[in-house]
C-alpha cells in the first residue's frame, strides 16, 4: 500500500469519528427533545418514585452535564444499563440482536452475491435468449417489490398453507423465510449488476486478444471475464452488507425475528435513552466503516480511480 | 496481482463476517438442544421441515405459548405487566395464590403460608396478621425459603430506592406512608416482622377486604436479598433463583422463556405440565399464524380485523373473558365548552359545563361500538367502575351504581333507549347553545379535537365519535400521538377530550377511585388544578353513613380528596362500598368521564388443553394443564 492511500485511510478514519460525534451529539438532544420519558407508563408512579429513578440513573442533571457524562462513557466503551429492562446492560441487549440480525444478514448476503452472480453471468452469455429475458423479468420484479409484501407472501404460502417452515424467526428453520425475503432484492440487484459489467467487460479489447490467441472459450468467461465484471459487485458488496444488517427492521417484524431492528424501534418507543443511545452508536459506526471499506476496497481493485 | 489481492481482501472481509455468523448459529443449536426440542427430533428426517413446530408439545412434553414480548422484568417487584405477572406465577409462591375450584370459580388459597389468617385489630386501628410458613419451603437452588425472605422483599418492594411502578402495592402496610413521606431519611421500613424463620408479622393501617388478594399479587413475592444483590439477577437463567412451581430454563431474548417443573417446589405433585414455552412476540398476525399452524397452543391477542372471522372458524378456541377494565373518554376539567358570551362563570359555568358533558355522553351508542368497533364481546359502559368488581354483598359493583331508575349505571344504554337519550341530549344543549331547526344543527359549539394514542382500534372509534357529534353539528377533529408522548399530553392536561382506558390491580372499586385525586399522577382529567382548584361547585353529605362531613358548594379537593381517604381508612366493608359508591356519584356527576365499554380479554386456545384458567386481572395459569 502506497503512503498516499494510508494517508487518506487515516483521513476518512478521522472523519468516521467526526461523523459518529456527530450522530451521537444530534441523537441525544432530538431524544431528549421528544416528549415523553422512560419511565413514563399509562399507571403514573408517584412523583417521588420518578424522582428516585431518575437520579438513579442521572436524569435528574441539566442536559448539558448529561450529555458531557455521556460522552465520556462512550469514549471509555461503556453504554451503560437499560432504562426500561432493568438489569440489563445495553451492550448485552444490542449483542444479542446484532447476533441475530448478522446471521440473518451474513446469510442473506452470501446467497445473494453467489446466486446473484450466477444469473448475471448466465444471462449476459446468453444475452437476448428466452433465459436472459426470463431473468431479467424476474428480477425487474424482485427489485421492485418492497419486502413486506414479499415476506408476507412468503408467510402465507409457506408457513400458514403450506406448513413447510414456522412463522416464527426465533429458530434455526424459522430462519429460512426471513433470509429469502432478505436476500432477494440484493440477489436481484447483483444479477443486473453482474450482467451489464460481464457485457461491458465481454466487449472489450482484451477478450476479444485472448479469443485471437485462441483461449478457450470457459478459462475467458472464467479468467479473464469474471473477475474483472465482479469489480462493481464488490464494491456495492459492503453497503448492502450493512444495509441487510441495519435495515431489515420490515423482516425482523413480519417474522418476528429478535434482531437489532426490533431493539432499537423498541427502544424509541419506550424512551430507553441508553438504548436508543447505544444501538445509533453501533449501528452508525458500522454503516461508517463498510463505507470505508467498500472506498478502499474500490481504490485496491480498480487502480484508476484516484482516491483524492 | 492486484486485483488477486483484492479478490482476497473480499474473500478475508467475507470468511470473517461469516465465521461471526457462525458462531451465533452454533449458540443457538445449543440454547435450542438445551430446551429439549432439537433432541426429539434427531436422526427423524422430519426434522429439516419440523424443527421450528414444538415437538416437544408433540410428544406430550411440554407447550409453546405466547402472550406477550419480552418481559420489561421478571423480577416481582419491578414488574408491572400483565404478562410478566403470568410468568412470575409460575416462578414464584407468595403467601396466597389463585386456584380454580371444581365448579370453575376461582378462589384464593394459601399458598406459602399454612393458612390466611384472619387480622386482628390493635388498638390504634391498625390490624396485625401473623402468618405461619408451610415446612419445606426451598429456593430453587436448595435454600430453605423463610420469613425473613418476605420481610425482605417487602421491604425492598417499597422502598423509594427501588422506585418500582407498583411499589404503592404496599400502601396499605402500616410504614410506607413514613417511607415516602417528605424527609425521610431512608432508613424507614414497613412493619412487618419475622420473628422466627416460620413466622411474618404484618401490620396494616386499617382492614382492608382486597388483602388477601394482594398477598397473591407479584408483588408481594419473596426474594431473597444475595440473590437480589446481583442487579441483573432476573435477566438470566443462571442467576434467577425463585420459590414456585417451575424454574427458568433457558431465556433467549425477545424470542423464548423456557419454564421446567420445579421438582424441589413443596407442591410439586400437583403440578400437571412439565414445561412451558413462552414464546415472545408481539405481533398478534405473528402469534395468529403460529397458532394456525399448531406451533403454539395459546396466544393472548389476535389481530383486530380478523375476529370476525376467527369467531366463524375456530368457535372452539376462540375465548372471550371478563376482564376488570374500562375504556372511555376523558374530557379536561379545565377546557372551556361553552359558546362565546355565555355570561356564565365560576360555579355556574362549571355547572352548565358538567350538564352539557353528561348530555354529550348520551350521544353515543355504545352498542355499535362494541358490535361493529370493537368485535370482541365489550360490554357497553354506562360506569366507570369496571363490571367484574364485586360490592360489599357479593353482587357486583356496576349493577348497584348510578340511580338505579329502571337502568344499571349512569346512563341507558340499552340499544332501545338510543333515541330517548338523544332526545334528552338535545333538550340540554338547546339550553346553552345555538340551535338551528330546520338543519337540526347546533351551530356555535366550539370545535374541539380528540386525542388518541395511534392505533387503528383507538382511531375507529374516534371516527365514530366525531360522526355521531358532527351529526347535532358539533365538530371534533381528531389527532393521534405515539404512545409516549400520547401519555405526557393527557398526563400534563394539554388535550381538550381523550380517549383513555384503565385496567384495576386487584378486585375493588378503589382502584377505580382513588387515581382522581388532585394529587394523583393519574388524574388525566385535571380535578382541583388550574381554574378547577378554587371552583366550588360539589357537595357532599355523609352524615347518613355516620360522619361528620356536609359540605355544600365545596371544592374538588374538600369534597372527592376528603371522601377518598375516608374510604381508604374505613374499616366497615358495608359503609366502605356505600363511600365508594359516594365518589363515583360525584365522579360521574362531573361528567368529564364517559365510559364506553367493559374491556375483554380475548385468547385463543387449543381445545386439546385442558385444566387451563386465566384470573380476573388477566394472569394466565398453565401448570395445571394437560396436553
Amino acid at each position: 500500500m502506497n503512503p498516499k492511500t494510508i494517508k487518506y485511510i487515516i483521513k476518512r478514519l478521522i472523519l468516521a469519528v467526526f461523523t459518529v460525534w456527530v450522530v451521537i451529539t444530534l441523537t441525544f438532544f432530538i431524544m431528549h427533545a421528544v416528549p415523553g420519558g422512560p419511565f413514563m407508563s399509562e399507571k403514573a408512579v408517584s412523583p417521588a418514585a420518578q424522582a428516585a429513578l431518575e437520579a438513579k440513573y442521572g436524569l435528574d442533571k441539566p442536559l448539558g452535564v448529561q450529555y458531557v457524562t455521556y460522552l465520556g462513557d462512550v469514549i471509555q466503551l461503556k453504554l451503560g444499563p437499560s432504562l426500561k429492562q432493568r438489569g440489563r446492560m445495553v451492550i448485552d441487549i444490542i449483542g444479542d440482536g446484532l447476533k441475530t440480525s448478522a446471521k440473518l444478514g451474513v446469510i442473506a448476503a452470501f446467497l445473494a452475491l453467489a446466486i446473484g452472480v450466477v444469473l448475471g453471468s448466465v444471462a449476459a452469455l446468453r444475452r437476448n435468449t428466452v433465459l436472459d429475458r426470463v431473468i431479467m423479468i424476474i428480477t425487474t420484479a424482485f427489485v421492485s417489490m418492497p419486502s413486506f409484501i414479499v415476506g408476507s407472501l412468503l408467510l402465507v404460502l409457506f408457513a400458514i398453507k403450506f406448513h413447510v417452515f414456522p412463522a416464527n424467526g426465533s429458530t434455526a428453520a424459522g430462519l429460512v423465510l426471513p433470509v429469502i425475503t432478505l436476500m432477494l432484492y440484493p440477489m436481484s440487484y447483483i444479477t443486473r449488476l453482474t450482467r451489464s459489467s460481464m457485457l461491458d467487460v465481454l466487449g472489450q479489447d482484451y477478450i476479444r486478444t485472448a479469443k485471437a490467441k485462441g483461449v478457450s472459450k470457459w478459462r475467458i468467461i472464467f479468467v479473464h471475464a469474471l473477475k474483472n465484471s465482479l469489480i462493481p459487485v464488490i464494491t456495492y458488496f459492503g453497503p448492502m452488507l450493512a444495509y441487510i444488517v441495519t435495515g431489515s427492521l420490515v423482516v425482523e417484524q413480519i417474522f418476528a425475528v429478535p434482531g437489532i431492528g426490533r431493539a432499537f424501534v423498541q427502544s424509541i418507543i419506550n424512551r430507553d435513552y441508553t438504548l436508543i443511545m447505544g444501538t445509533t452508536i453501533v449501528l452508525a459506526t458500522f454503516i461508517v466503516i463498510m463505507n470505508l471499506v467498500s472506498d478502499i476496497l474500490y481504490k485496491v481493485v480498480d487502480p484508476r480511480i484516484n482516491l483524492e | 496481482m492486484k486485483k488477486f489481492v483484492a479478490l482476497m481482501l473480499a474473500g478475508a472481509m467475507i470468511f470473517s463476517m461469516a465465521a461471526c455468523g457462525d458462531s451465533a448459529v452454533s449458540g443457538n443449536a445449543g440454547a435450542a438442544a438445551a430446551t429439549g426440542t432439537e433432541s426429539a427430533d434427531a436422526g427423524t428426517d422430519a426434522a429439516a421441515t419440523d424443527a421450528g413446530t414444538d415437538t416437544a408439545a408433540a410428544t406430550g412434553e411440554g407447550i409453546s405459548v405466547s402472550i406477550a414480548s419480552e418481559p420489561a422484568s421478571l423480577d416481582p417487584a419491578l414488574n408491572s405487566a400483565v404478562d410478566g405477572a403470568t410468568m412470575l406465577v409460575h416462578l414464584f409462591s407468595g403467601l396466597a395464590k389463585w386456584e380454580q375450584k371444581d365448579d370453575g370459580t376461582l378462589e384464593l388459597v394459601p399458598d406459602c403460608a399454612e393458612e390466611l389468617v384472619e387480622g386482628v385489630e390493635n388498638a390504634d386501628g391498625t390490624v396485625t396478621y401473623t402468618y405461619t410458613l408451610k415446612d419445606g419451603l426451598t429456593w430453587s437452588d436448595g435454600q430453605p425459603v423463610t420469613a425473613g425472605d418476605f420481610l425482605f422483599a417487602w421491604n425492598r418492594a417499597a422502598s423509594v430506592e427501588l422506585g418500582a411502578d407498583y411499589g404503592y402495592m404496599f400502601e396499605v402496610v402500616d410504614g410506607y406512608a413514613d417511607i415516602w413521606a417528605d424527609g425521610a431519611t431512608g432508613d424507614e421500613k414497613l412493619n412487618v416482622e419475622a420473628p422466627d424463620d416460620k413466622t411474618l408479622v404484618v401490620t396494616l393501617t386499617n382492614a382492608v377486604p382486597y388483602w388477601n388478594e394482594l398477598l397473591a399479587f407479584p408483588t408481594y413475592f419473596p426474594v431473597r436479598e444475595d440473590v437480589v444483590a446481583n442487579e441483573s439477577w432476573a435477566t438470566d437463567p443462571s442467576t434467577y433463583v425463585n420459590n414456585g412451581p417451575y424454574v427458568m430454563d433457558s431465556w433467549e431474548h425477545n424470542s423464548v422463556i423456557t419454564l421446567k417443573k420445579n421438582d424441589k417446589f413443596v407442591d410439586a405433585d400437583t403440578i400437571t405440565m412439565p414445561q412451558i414455552n413462552f414464546f415472545l412476540s408481539d405481533d398478534a398476525n405473528n402469534m395468529l399464524t403460529n397458532f394456525q399452524n399448531g406451533d403454539w397452543q395459546m396466544i393472548d391477542d389476535v389481530p383486530t380485523n380478523e375476529i370476525a372471522q376467527l369467531k366463524v372458524d375456530y368457535p372452539d378456541e376462540f375465548k372471550v373473558e371478563g376482564q376488570l377494565g374500562t375504556y372511555y373518554v376523558c374530557w379536561n376539567i379545565n377546557e372551556d365548552i361553552l359558546p362565546e358570551g355565555s355570561g356564565l362563570s365560576g360555579v355556574e359555568a362549571e355547572n352548565a359545563r358538567a350538564e352539557i358533558r353528561n348530555a354529550i355522553s348520551l350521544l353515543f351508542d355504545r352498542n355499535y361500538i362494541v358490535e361493529e368497533i370493537g368485535q370482541a364481546g365489550q360490554v357497553p359502559a354506562s360506569s366507570f367502575v369496571a363490571m367484574g368488581l364485586t360490592d360489599a354483598d357479593g353482587s357486583e359493583f356496576y349493577k348497584n351504581a348510578g340511580d338505579n331508575s329502571g337502568y344499571i349505571g349512569y346512563y341507558n344504554v340499552d340499544a332501545a333507549a338510543l333515541q330517548e337519550n338523544f332526545d334528552k341530549c338535545i333538550e340540554v344543549l338547546k339550553k346553552y347553545y345555538d340551535y338551528d331547526e330546520a338543519t337540526s344543527q347546533f351551530t356555535n359549539f366550539p370545535s374541539m379535537t380528540y386525542l388518541y394514542n395511534t392505533s387503528e382500534g383507538h382511531k375507529a372509534i374516534g371516527e365514530y365519535l366525531q360522526s355521531a357529534l358532527s351529526a347535532v353539528g358539533i365538530t371534533m377533529n381528531l389527532e393521534n400521538q405515539e404512545w409516549n408522548t400520547f401519555l405526557e399530553t393527557r398526563k400534563n392536561g394539554d388535550y381538550s377530550i381523550a380517549r383513555n382506558g384503565w385496567l384495576a390491580d386487584y378486585n375493588d372499586p378503589i382502584c377505580f377511585l382513588d387515581m382522581w385525586t388532585t394529587a394523583s399522577g393519574n388524574n388525566d382529567v385535571q380535578f382541583g388544578r388550574g381554574d378547577h382548584e378554587k371552583t366550588a361547585a360539589y357537595d357532599l353529605d355523609l352524615t347518613d353513613l355516620g360522619y361528620d362531613t356536609k359540605v355544600t358548594g365545596g371544592t374538588w379537593a374538600d369534597t372527592y380528596d376528603v371522601l377518598i381517604n375516608d374510604i381508604k381508612s374505613c374499616t366497615d366493608t358495608k359503609t366502605r362500598y356505600a363511600l365508594m359508591h359516594k365518589a363515583e356519584d360525584l365522579l360521574m356527576s362531573t361528567g368529564a368521564i364517559c365510559p364506553l365499554y367493559f374491556y375483554t380479554d380475548l385468547y385463543m386456545i387449543d381445545k386439546n388443553l385442558t385444566g387451563f384458567f386465566s384470573n380476573p386481572l388477566g394472569y394466565k395459569y398453565f401448570m395445571f394443564c394437560n396436553y
